[in-house]
């Protein structure tokens, strides 16, 4: 149990060490012991061996522990809006990566329309509070049920057609998404929707500096706690999801859907199930983003934004959970910790990518087998 | 019912647009014959073979040869070679290693791979991020036939189109290596059993689809006298959808598809109100409908899995 | 009444005939052989039987029900499973993963019960283990415990098993086997003789139809064998009434040339 709450003190230290660090020494400092802390592990099998067990055997130690250190977070970062900021959006892209990833990893669904999924949560929370002047709260909950509905229509039609048709009307979509906002007047064209009202709770706006435990938060750490519980609830359910009798079946549809047919898998039911609940979380994704940035425009949701969602995925493990919360967690802040880099973003997203997949498809975090626990 | 010289003239730029188009449309099903992938980064293939066309010519000028038939001679050959080169290159470094595992896989790789490409023009071709203007070098003015405006230009970029198609048909129906991209595609092991190198054949492939996407790119800029980084982006999804439209694996449906696509562009922007900025939305949605409808193209084959 | 009765079965591949008018009987708790060269129709007969292929003519009916062009899944209820003749295993699932995949079909507890009432989800897991750790056991002591690895990992013979027992355990009326001793040596073709003396055992009632290419394994299981040619029934009897059927010698050893 020691080892379990020493490391993740570790990871902790290091985390916001790496991301508050600022002096060069500091930094330096913070990168080797970061490389260090990357790399025994995966040197020295003893000890990931040790680690593992470790963590499987005290689980719910492990948990509380993470649980606690993401909570800690906006306090260590008070003195930083701008990673707050940050953080929360990597806990966006940790519900919007689980949906996907259920398309993509657990059912083998080729849908690089994130971007426009996302889109439809946001650009509907937007529609509805400001133009038919619906409650932020309840505009974020419907919003990602017309994600579904949109790709519902959109997907039953091709179920039958083979992956890479898949791959080609959801590229196709994202176009005709894009092409539509800009063009539209009631979606306020080029300019998106602004003024998108924030979330309040109990009379607290989101948008209001909070103080917790006598501590003053930025604005951006009640997006924080909430991306965090929403975040956490998504990949509860993704999980329980993939450990079930559906992650069997779209496991089995993936890999072999002659074998799942002849099992007496309803190849369709089981497709349409996946496609809807990952849309319902991109969805949310994206209606979240909306509330919290107060507006939405068609730049924030094109093509460009579907091949970083499924980077994350990629990169963190396909078919993964963990993986995709690794995937999130570094693919969000390291590009804004490099920021010399910044020119360079999207070519290493790229080369990382091709590489990762030449040399290591599974991932950073592979998806283990399956536990039924 | 618009005048039919209307309609005409509509045709035509949408004959030349999908000539264009049915170029890179080709690639895609080439590759996706001896291979079994889609080659996603073919369309960043496709904005390269217009920036080294660009490239050409301004080496062109420089050498004092800056316009005329040699020029775009030149241009047209060492874009074809640069652009074939670096598609082989792409095919080894990425395409062939994956071809094994899933469909995923490949796609994801030539996703991120076009990516690159295309990030790499935008950061160290000289303010990349801006338009290019490219040389007018098509001859200007035209002629009419019964209300019909005939440019010149029109003419060469249909002329040049059809003379690549006809090279890459006779390549591929009267020479020994297009009898082996023929073969592979067909059944890549029998192929090899018969004698056919692989290696050869998939790069041969590759060099042939790339050369016919610079093609494709230069004349894009003589078309539209600028290329972009992005134009990738579009060129590549619209090749797909063409190729996709004709029947995967099928180069006569490859160039069909494109002039149906180049055709649908032309037609929807004309006739339907507003319909400049709405023509992609109208021939993606075509090519969404078309391809729930009938998967498999116009000319393409009914695939049975071996059970 | 028979558990399935194909009558003038036919399947075309565009011109091609892959099977014609094909009749074929299986009765409650028989076993019977199909024997036939390479291309004679014997995959395709499954394909068409488990719904994968479409007839193109005749009619198949199983359990009392015509099953002509219902889809596969709805046949895998009625109640008639497959192994294939290249073993489809998903490898990078665990051995119980793949077991477990054959009991999908009839599964009690959904999405809800997995994400909230995860008690009952939880029960019936359990139970499904433990029928999955049975059948597993009942080849080989030592499957079992290989349970959580990947199949993959597993040697052919195991893997073979492994298909059976996912076959075996969505309880089916009638197995299908195709050609499930492709690629073994004869010590594992003697095992594999021994498991399916095995499957008999565990369940009696079960009606089996074996595509075989090893006269040994179709004498050693089967009460009835059917041959066919060109996708054409050409002889059905006993093993030995069978084998010494002049078309069947013919479609195995070619015509008796009469000497001149």
């Amino acid at each position: 149990m020691i080892v379990v709450l020493v490391t993740e003190a570790l990871v902790f230290v290091l985390v916001v060490a790496g991301i508050l660090a600022e002096r060069p020494r500091a930094l330096m400092l913070t990168a080797v012991a970061g490389a260090a802390a990357l790399a025994v592990p995966a040197a020295v099998p003893r000890v990931r061996a040790t680690l593992a067990r470790a963590f499987d055997e005290h689980r719910v130690v492990a948990l509380v522990g993470g649980a606690v250190g993401a909570l800690a977070l906006p306090f260590a970062l008070r003195g930083s809006p701008y990673w707050t900021f940050v953080a929360t959006l990597a806990l966006l892209y940790v519900t919007i990566g689980q949906g996907l990833n259920l398309q993509i990893g657990t059912a083998g669904l080729i849908n690089l329309a994130g971007a426009a999924f996302a889109g439809i949560g946001g650009y509907t929370v937007g529609l509805l509070t400001v133009s038919a002047a619906w409650p932020p709260w309840l505009a974020v909950m419907v919003a990602p049920l017309v994600a579904v509905a949109v790709g519902t229509v959109l997907f039953v039609p091709i179920l039958k057609t083979r992956g890479h048709y898949l791959a080609l009307v959801t590229i196709a979509f994202v176009f005709i998404f894009n092409v539509l906002m800009n063009n539209f007047e009631f979606t306020g064209g080029p300019q998106g929707i602004k003024n998108i009202p924030t979330l309040t709770l109990f009379g607290h706006r989101f948008t209001t500096a909070p103080r917790l435990l006598g501590v003053a938060l930025p604005a951006h750490a009640n997006f924080y706690c909430a991306c965090l519980l929403v975040a956490t609830v998504t990949t509860i359910i993704t999980r329980r999801l993939h450990d079930s009798w559906l992650g069997l079946a779209l496991n089995t549809l993936r890999d072999d859907e002659i074998a799942a047919r002849c099992c007496g898998i309803s190849i369709t039911r089981a497709k349409i199930t996946a496609f809807c609940v990952g849309n319902f979380f991109i969805g949310l994704g994206g209606a979240l983003y909306a509330v919290m940035v107060g507006f939405v425009s068609p730049p924030d949701f094109d093509f460009g934004y579907s091949l970083v969602m499924l980077s994350v995925i990629i990169i963190g493990g396909v078919d993964s959970i963990p993986g995709v919360v690794l995937g999130a967690c570094l693919l969000v802040p390291l590009p804004e910790r490099f920021r010399f880099l910044h020119e360079y973003r999207l070519l290493l997203y790229g080369l990382v990518i091709v590489l990762m997949l030449l040399y290591r498809p599974a991932g950073l975090w592979p998806a283990g087998v399956r536990r039924y626990r | 019912m618009p005048p039919l010289e209307l309609l005409l003239q509509q045709a035509l730029n949408g004959l030349m647009l999908g000539v264009m188009y049915a170029l890179i449309a080709v690639g895609f099903t080439l590759f996706f014959g001896v291979l079994d992938v889609i080659h996603f980064s073919h369309g960043d293939i496709y904005m390269l073979g217009a920036f080294a066309g660009l490239t050409a010519l301004a080496a062109a000028t420089a050498a004092g040869v800056g316009s005329g038939v040699v020029a775009l001679a030149f241009a047209f050959l060492a874009s074809i070679l640069v652009t074939g080169l670096i598609g082989v290159a792409a095919e080894r470094l990425c395409v062939k290693p994956l071809a094994r595992a899933s469909p995923l896989m490949t796609l994801l790789a030539t996703l991120s791979l076009g990516l690159v490409i295309r990030e790499a023009v935008l950061i160290f071709y000289p303010r990349g991020a801006d338009p290019k203007p490219f040389p007018r070098l098509l001859p200007q003015g035209g002629f009419e036939i019964g209300g019909v405006a005939v440019r010149y230009e029109n003419l060469v970029i249909l002329a040049i189109g059809l003379a690549a198609m006809i090279a890459v048909d006779l390549v591929i129906t009267r020479t020994r290596m297009g009898a082996a991209i023929r073969a592979v595609a067909q059944d890549a092991e029998a192929a090899q059993m018969m004698g056919v190198d692989l290696d050869r054949t998939v790069d041969a492939t590759f060099f042939i689809g790339s050369g016919l996407a610079a093609v494709a790119g230069i004349l894009s800029g003589l078309y539209y006298s600028e290329i972009h980084f992005i134009m990738g982006i579009t060129g590549g999804v619209i090749g797909f959808s063409a190729a996709a439209i004709g029947g995967l694996g099928n180069v006569y449906g490859a160039i069909l598809g494109g002039l149906v696509f180049g055709l649908l562009q032309t037609m929807a922007a004309a006739f339907i109100p507003r319909g400049s900025e709405f023509r992609d939305v109208v021939a993606f949605g075509v090519v969404m409908l078309f391809l729930i409808v009938r998967p498999r193209g116009i000319l393409g084959a009914r695939t049975v899995e071996r059970v | 009444m028979s558990l399935l009765e194909t009558r003038g079965l036919t399947v075309r591949f565009e011109g091609l005939v892959a099977l014609a008018d094909v009749d074929v009987a299986v009765g409650e708790g028989e076993t019977v052989g199909v024997i036939g060269p390479n291309g004679s129709g014997k995959t395709t007969l499954f394909n068409a039987l488990t719904g994968l292929y479409r007839p193109a003519g005749g009619d198949i009916v199983f359990r009392g029900t015509s099953v002509a062009g219902v889809e596969p899944h709805l046949i895998a209820r009625l109640g008639m499973a497959r192994t294939f003749q290249s073993s489809r295993l998903c490898l990078q699932l665990s051995v119980f993963d793949n077991v477990l995949a054959g009991m999908i079909a009839a599964r009690r507890t959904g999405v809800l019960e997995a994400v909230v009432w995860r008690d009952r989800a939880r029960a019936e897991m359990r139970e499904a283990l433990a029928r999955a750790t049975h059948l597993l056991g009942l080849f080989n002591p030592d499957l079992p415990a290989r349970g959580w690895e990947r199949v993959g990992r597993l040697p052919q013979i195991d893997r073979r098993r492994v298909e059976i027992c996912r076959a075996l355990a969505a309880a089916p009326a009638l197995l299908l086997l195709d050609e499930p001793s492709a690629g073994m040596s004869p010590e594992e073709t003697r095992e594999l003789m021994k498991d399916l003396q095995i499957v008999r055992d565990e369940r009696p009632g079960l009606s089996i139809v074996i595509i075989e290419h090893d006269m040994f394994v179709i004498e050693g299981v089967s009460a009835r064998v059917i041959a066919l040619n060109y996708g054409r029934k050409i002889a059905e009897g006993s093993f030995a009434a069978v084998v010494a059927h002049p078309l069947v010698r013919e479609a195995y050893l070619g015509q008796e040339r009469t000497h001149a």
